[in-house]
């Protein structure tokens, strides 16, 4: 029998469990089980109330393991190792069990079904708790310092922002100039200062930071060890055509603001490829740089259509809208008529989705006399080649009742969006997960926006998804917050959920230190002979070493083979598995 | 106190804000308005685009919040003032709201809310349903401990001179509590019925009630439970307090001396009350006439008292109060009243037909009274006493009875409803008149009373302007017998030598203590402050009950909180302007038909149905709210509750200040031809969100008219956005996101359901944005561009949308839904205007915080060292929220690095 003191708490979830799991029935079910001395049920076991209530549990109690059956582990693994904590009980000796996300939302047809289920993952997380031991957290010295690749507009911002929490940066740019897209825009939105301005300055403050070392024509070609302590290595080739130098970096954390490209239309796509039909970045530098009335090719440019959603909101392309595309036209409209008011301005559009303060972009271009057309959306715009170098961009206007319009511009601006940057290699390096979009992901797009599932590496500016300018800056000062949480204390906890030799089998035959990804295990000398010894700080608990060990030699801390057996078995019994 | 950064507000972006400062290892104190941590997005179904159940994902960032090392959190509190030090920091004053619930002690189990007597809207759920006063804000809350909502005291308790819990008993009685609003009454004065018939009831004029259609009957609703309580009990079901060894003599058993012997038995004290009369209750026996208070009535009273085990000996006049302190007793406590009469001063007075009021009244109680039939009576004065006369004169079959007063009408000391009651039952009044002599005839029978005309002159001190003679106006009153009323003294004789007597004959006590310069004397009630009422007695009872026992404690005379402590009373313009209108309840009709020539002393007044009293109880107004029943502070299990809580301010000094306060959701009855508010089936977006969420009210979507599950619903999008006509023309960027979302939902949950949104434009900007409003029109969602120009609502609840149809022709179309929701937008939360001293905070010129700098400094404002985050200013989803507070923390701490450096320089500089 076991001597082991488990409480189990079944959640409600507020019905989303509850409503196709019958919890206390489960509750019955595990109540008896061998260390249960509690279970009981909740309606939101995470509220503030219900931790309560588990911590004067575990202590007049004295509980020495506790199972929590809610939502996945994604959501309150550390909720409930807090509680735990705070509680006295050993953190990584509670388990939680998900019978959300694997239960009762997959199986919302099958009440009956979901109830048999959970009964036997609230089991098998019970005989993961029934074989636990007491694991302390590895405690590791942080870096104080942080990498930055990419040098526009979100990474200049971001690095100052590093340094100006005491903190080390290098900053790696591709290209042989920091600033990005943004260094090369004119008046911007919202308070048309130039972009080319704002770079100016951002890098003037970059130059007076001295803690701040900025590497360009550089890029991040290696990465080892873990967070908290990386070890970066940049390629840097040398401006007259050199043999590339390699460099050492050590940082604690990583910031990616790799930006963005803008889409480029096929040859044909709404008339691309004639003259006068220009992408939105093409546009954005004529209008940059063209002092007084707007010309084109030496002809004077009077009537100009905008077509937006080029290369977005697509089937079968890029589904995804780039949310800054409409305000970016918007507002160019509004440049062309501060330099010839009787421009004539016509916008063929899905939706303007000049969000919040924008809506008074929109606006004041409307009042300025652009005329706003909306196709439907399974009647695009189609753009030829008029008479007198004219184009003929012909559209269906649902604002006057579905009726036939044609239109002869002088120019055809295709409000073109945001594609994400092909970075592969960084991508690999770094193994950052994109998502279908092809921008890479956070770890959750609602709460940590900047946080990925890599450990100390965080995405700010467009390389996560379209943004404004201002928006960029705002997410790479957020990955500085992000990079001040973990680096400013100087030391940092490391899950001891790793890998661990048991010396006395280990045979040292070296399977193991060839399975790791992570080259966490090496051999180190024992009295005359030799074993193998895994780095808890490098290794990242995957288990991929143990199946190797023909002496099954390795165990995995917190997911030992005991654990792993005695879930099995109760799965099995249960009629789960 | 010292924090590194002070975060106003515990929404979405002040916690993010305080977590990601304290991560970093600064001090945070966080300062949240409401009781709980989480803002908005905790009361929200889920989010979009993923779907993520919002109390799942905001949950455990609450809990974070408040379990941080590095943050403090002050919930229920609030930032009043911060001004900036000439050295960049800041000094902020916060005020700590009482919950009225000790948080240590409170384990949110929330019995207090099934106990409380009084529901109000629930704002945590959009006003759908009710909530109680004494309440945990939502199942979710953090911390989970209740508070009780107290807006002031109700103007019916805050008045009554007895400190008597008069919102208490009502609500009590609405909850159907009928015993324990007897109790709650019990707890001031065991003498509930006398003042269930005898009260003046001086909360009825202050009743808000009254400004609607009229007040309620409190007096009445104390007498019902008065009437339930004695027929079914046998004795007070109070017992005496466990015996302390003490004991107290009071003199005097009139409602003062009955009202502290009742208080001084509870705790434990041997009391003997002595009287002078042959029976005790002092004027409650032998000046109220039995047609208002039935003897019986004060007789169970009294047993309320004797059945704690207080004796009272009477006929037993007490002159010399130190031979009560010379056989033992601790303290005295002097209530003997005001029993002697004032009398004319004019001629005639001495004859044997010239009676005072009181013992006149004493007679007619005693069947020692004269025979009135066919007589004609006069009485002198215009209080109450005179009233009693006169309509006891009418009861004994005098012919005609007069009330001669020296005033007019409106001067009449009297209580308005004896005036009238007098009127009804035939007594006649002469006003400003004034005695001269009596009239007295060969054989020494009175025949009339000579009286001269007076005219009103100049206020004299009492405020009331002074009666003067009119030379020349004499006249008689022919009458038979001349009963003078004009005024009852206290008869201080005996007590002369041992204590000071004050200029009104009364005993001179500290008017808080009641202690006289005797200090085991004390003295209360009519004998102290001169002829006065029951309810004044019954608290000058209470008050020296209580000093007593201070004194024999040996401690501070202070801490009468039933009379002295008190909320300051709610402003009645406050309590009605919470409702826009009011349902028109008729009042309970006081059932009494008067007599013009009344011939017995029977009871006049009827007993409230319970019918009547429940309905009577329920036109209730809750001014204050929370109505001091009591019932939580029984009920708690953890004894956490404590009406005596005062709030408390603090002063702190912080480095930086984050304001995070927070939006407004768009009043959507400024857009009046949408029909919120008038319509009970048009509800707002956050109105949706609850019917949608986990901890929903109804456990499903139910239209608020019939409860009906609706099939048809439309969404009206941009309801207070892009909108110059009611001042904003800003975009509010979330209201179109989560429409996509709830309608997504809604055909999750109402899978029969059809919903379609009127739009503008669809503004789905945002990472997987696009594909999750694509998504919804692939459910069933339909999506019809043009602007709604009005609702209107048919007989059955249904609703008519007059729309624009832009894309199907653009004509005019009408559509008819069940329920119509309001995509309302933002508004900027304008409390931060009043924050900052001195300085004020940049608003821009939509009064949201400006940001001057967003473009490289995003959440920096005009104030160096004030940061802003989230939706404080200008509207932003909850992923923006959190960029932008992150952002603005970044700031923060970089001000504070360098802060530091500065300071780090200057010390060196100064080595």
């Amino acid at each position: 029998m076991s001597e082991r003191r488990i409480g189990v708490y079944i959640c409600h979830c507020g019905g989303n469990i509850s409503d196709y799991v019958d919890v206390a029935e489960v509750r019955d079910a595990v109540a008896d089980e061998p260390g249960v001395v509690h279970a009981e049920t909740t309606m939101f076991a995470c509220s503030d109330g219900a931790q309560h209530d588990m911590i004067q549990k575990i202590q007049d109690e004295h509980l020495d393991g506790l199972v929590v059956a809610s939502c996945s582990p994604k959501l309150h693994l550390f909720t409930f190792r807090g509680v735990s904590k705070r509680a006295g009980l050993n953190p990584y000796q509670y388990t939680q069990v998900n019978i959300r996300e694997q239960d009762s939302w997959a199986h919302g047809g099958d009440p009956v079904g979901a109830t048999r289920k959970a009964i036997g993952l609230v089991r098998a997380g019970i005989a993961k708790t029934g074989a636990s031991v007491p694991l302390d957290p590895i405690g590791v010295d942080t870096t104080a310092r942080a990498l930055v690749v990419g040098g526009g507009i979100a990474g200049l911002r971001a690095a100052i922002g590093l340094a100006d929490l005491g903190l080390g940066v290098a900053l790696v740019e591709r290209e042989a100039q920091l600033g990005g897209w943004v260094a090369r825009f004119g008046p911007m939105f919202p308070h048309e200062r130039s972009g080319h301005d704002l770079i100016e300055d951002l890098v003037a403050e970059v130059r007076k930071r001295s803690s701040i070392t900025v590497f360009t024509r550089a890029e991040l070609v290696g990465k080892s060890g873990s967070f908290g302590n990386y070890s970066a290595e940049l390629r840097v080739t040398s401006p007259d055509g050199g043999e590339p130098e390699t460099v050492r970096t050590e940082v604690g954390a990583i910031v990616i603001a790799t930006g963005f490209d803008t889409y480029q239309p096929e040859a044909g796509e709404y008339g691309y490829g004639i003259e006068g039909v220009l992408t939105l970045a093409e546009f954005k530098a004529l209008v940059d740089t063209t002092p007084g009335p707007l010309h084109y090719k030496d002809r004077p440019v009077r009537t100009i259509a905008y077509i937006y959603c080029v290369g977005n909101r697509q089937e079968g392309g890029n589904a995804y809208c780039s949310k800054y595309c409409c305000s970016a036209a918007v507002h160019e409209s509004i440049q062309v008529s501060d330099h010839d008011v009787s421009a004539r301005q016509y916008h063929l559009y899905r939706d303007i989705r000049t969000y919040g303060r924008y809506e008074l972009m929109y606006e004041e271009s409307r009042k300025r006399g652009s005329v706003y057309m909306k196709f439907p959306d399974d009647t695009p715009p189609s753009v030829e080649r008029g008479k007198d170098g004219k184009l003929l961009v012909t559209t269906v206007d649902a604002l006057t009742g579905g009726e036939r319009v044609s239109l002869e511009a002088d120019l055809v601006v295709l409000v073109t969006g945001m594609v994400p940057r092909q970075n592969s290699s960084l991508t690999d390096l770094l193994k950052l997960p994109l998502g279908s979009d092809g921008f890479y992901n956070e770890i959750h797009p609602k709460l940590r926006p900047v946080e990925t599932v890599v450990d100390g590496v965080m995405i700010a500016g467009a390389c996560q998804g379209p943004k404004t300018s201002s928006e960029s800056v705002a997410s790479g000062l957020a990955a500085v917050t992000q990079c001040g949480g973990m680096l400013m204390r100087g030391t940092a906890e490391l899950d001891p959920l790793v890998a661990t030799v048991n010396a006395e089998a280990c045979t040292a035959c070296g399977e193991c230190e060839e399975a790791c990804p992570y080259g966490a295990i090496h051999r180190v000398t024992n009295g005359e002979g030799e074993v193998m010894t895994i780095d808890a700080t490098a290794c990242k608990g995957c288990g991929g070493c143990a199946p190797y060990c023909p002496e099954d030699a390795i165990d995995l801390l917190g997911n030992t083979d005991e654990q792993i057996r005695g879930m099995i078995d109760n799965l099995l019994e249960a009629g789960v598995a | 106190m010292k924090y590194d950064a002070l975060v106003i507000g515990a929404g979405i972006g002040g916690m993010e804000s305080s977590l990601k400062l304290g991560d970093m290892g600064y001090k945070v104190l966080l300062v949240e308005k409401e009781a709980s941590v989480g803002g908005r997005m905790i009361l929200l179904s889920k989010v979009f685009p993923t779907l993520d159940c919002a109390s799942c994902i905001s949950g455990p960032k609450m809990s974070s919040t408040i379990n941080h090392p590095n943050i403090t959190t002050v919930t229920y509190g609030e930032v009043k003032t911060i001004r900036r030090d000439g050295d960049g920091r800041f000094h902020a004053t916060v005020r700590q709201k009482a919950r009225y619930v000790d948080p240590a002690a409170c384990t949110g189990c929330q019995e207090c809310e099934q106990v409380c007597t009084v529901a109000v809207p629930d704002e945590f759920n959009s006003d759908l349903v009710a909530r109680r006063a004494a309440h945990i804000p939502f199942p979710q809350a953090v911390p989970k401990k209740a508070v009780i909502t107290r807006e002031g005291t109700s103007s019916c308790t805050d008045t009554c001179p007895a400190g008597i819990k008069a919102h208490g008993y009502v609500s009590l009685i609405r909850s159907g509590k009928y015993e324990e609003a007897f109790q709650l009454v019990l707890d001031a004065t065991p003498l509930v019925g006398s003042l269930g018939r005898a009260c003046y009831a001086p909360c009825e004029a202050e009743c808000t009630r009254g400004d609607l259609e009229a007040p309620l009957p409190i007096r009445r609703l104390k007498r019902f439970i008065a009437e339930r309580h004695y027929a079914t009990h046998d004795g007070p079901g109070v017992q005496p307090g466990e015996p302390n060894g003490k004991s107290v003599a009071i003199v005097g058993s009139g409602p003062a001396g009955l009202t502290a012997a009742w208080q001084l038995a509870r705790k434990g004290y041997r009391v003997k009350i002595l009287d002078s009369a042959p029976e005790p209750g002092g004027f409650l026996r032998q000046a109220i006439p039995v047609y208002r208070l039935p003897q019986e009535v004060v007789e169970q009273d009294i047993r309320n008292v004797t059945a704690l085990g207080v004796e009272i000996v009477t006929d037993t006049r007490v002159d010399d109060l130190q031979a009560l302190e010379r056989e033992g007793y601790d303290a005295v406590l002097l209530a003997t009243g005001t029993p002697k009469a004032t009398s004319l001063g004019v001629p005639g007075e001495e004859t044997t037909a010239v009676v005072s009021g009181l013992d006149f009244l004493r007679d007619v109680r005693f069947a020692e009274a004269p025979d009135l039939e066919g007589k004609r009576v006069v009485i002198v004065g215009g209080g109450n006493v005179a009233m009693d006369a006169a309509r006891s004169a009418r009861r004994l079959g005098a012919v005609d009875t007069l009330v001669a007063y020296r005033r007019g009408r409106e001067e009449m000391p009297a209580h308005v409803a004896e005036i009238e009651d007098a009127a009804k039952e035939g007594v006649r009044f002469e006003f400003l008149v004034s005695p001269v002599t009596v009239v007295v005839d060969a054989s020494g029978n009175v025949t009339g009373l000579r009286c001269t005309r007076m005219k009103l002159g100049e206020p004299d001190a009492s405020g009331r302007r002074r009666p003067e003679p009119i030379p020349g106006s004499e006249f008689v009153i022919k009458c038979d017998l001349v009963i003078p009323a004009i005024g009852l003294v206290p008869d201080t004789g005996p007590f002369d030598s041992h204590v000071a007597v004050s200029r009104n004959r009364g005993i001179q006590v500290d008017p808080k203590t009641l202690q006289s310069e005797v200090p085991w004397l004390f003295a209360a009630g009519d004998v102290v402050s001169g002829a006065s009422d029951i309810t004044h007695a019954v608290g000058q009872g209470r008050r020296a009950a209580h000093m007593i026992d201070r004194w024999l404690n040996g401690g501070e005379l202070d801490g009468f909180e039933a009379l002295d402590d008190r909320l300051a009373a709610i402003d009645k313009a406050k309590v009605l302007s919470r409702q826009k209108s009011y349902t028109h309840r008729d009042p309970v009709k006081l059932d009494v038909s008067h007599v013009p020539a009344p011939r017995d002393f029977a009871e006049i007044e009827p007993v409230l149905t319970e019918a009547e009293a429940h309905f009577a109880a329920g036109g209730c107004l809750d001014c204050g709210v929370c109505s001091e029943c009591g019932q939580c502070v029984a009920t708690c299990p953890a004894n956490a509750i404590d009406l005596s809580q005062h709030e408390q301010t603090f002063e702190v000094d912080v480095g930086a200040v984050v304001v995070s306060t927070g939006f407004k959701l768009f009043a959507a009855d400024a857009k009046p031809e949408y029909g919120w508010g008038k319509y009970p089936n048009v509800i707002t977006g956050m109105q949706m969100d609850r019917l949608l969420a986990p901890t929903r009210p109804f456990n499903t979507v139910l239209r608020p008219s019939d409860g009906k599950v609706p099939d048809r619903i439309a969404y009206i999008s941009c309801t207070g956005s892009r909108d110059k006509t009611v001042g904003n023309p800003l975009c509010s960027k979330i209201c179109c996101m989560y429409s996509v979302k709830q309608n997504q939902l809604i055909m999750g949950a109402l899978p029969l359901a059809d919903v379609t949104m009127h739009y503008i434009d669809v503004r789905a900007a945002g990472k997987r944005y696009d594909e999750f409003y694509e998504e919804s029109k692939e459910l069933g969602a339909a999506y019809i561009k043009g602007r709604v120009a009005k609702v209107t609502e048919k007989p059955d609840g249904n609703l008519i949308l007059h729309y624009e149809d832009i894309e199907n022709g653009g004509g005019l179309a009408e559509a008819e839904y069940d329920m119509v929701v309001l995509a309302v937008g933002v508004q900027p939360n304008r409390e931060v205007e009043r924050l900052f001293e001195g300085e004020p905070l940049g608003l821009d010129e939509f009064a949201y915080v400006a940001e001057p700098n967003d473009d490289l400094n995003p959440g920096q404002t005009s104030i160096p060292g004030v940061f802003v985050a989230g939706t404080a200013s200008g509207a932003k989803d909850i992923v923006d929220s959190i960029t932008h507070a992150g952002a603005a923390v970044a700031q923060v701490a970089a001000h504070l690095e360098k802060a530091a450096h500065t300071l780090r320089v200057l010390k060196e500089v100064a080595r």
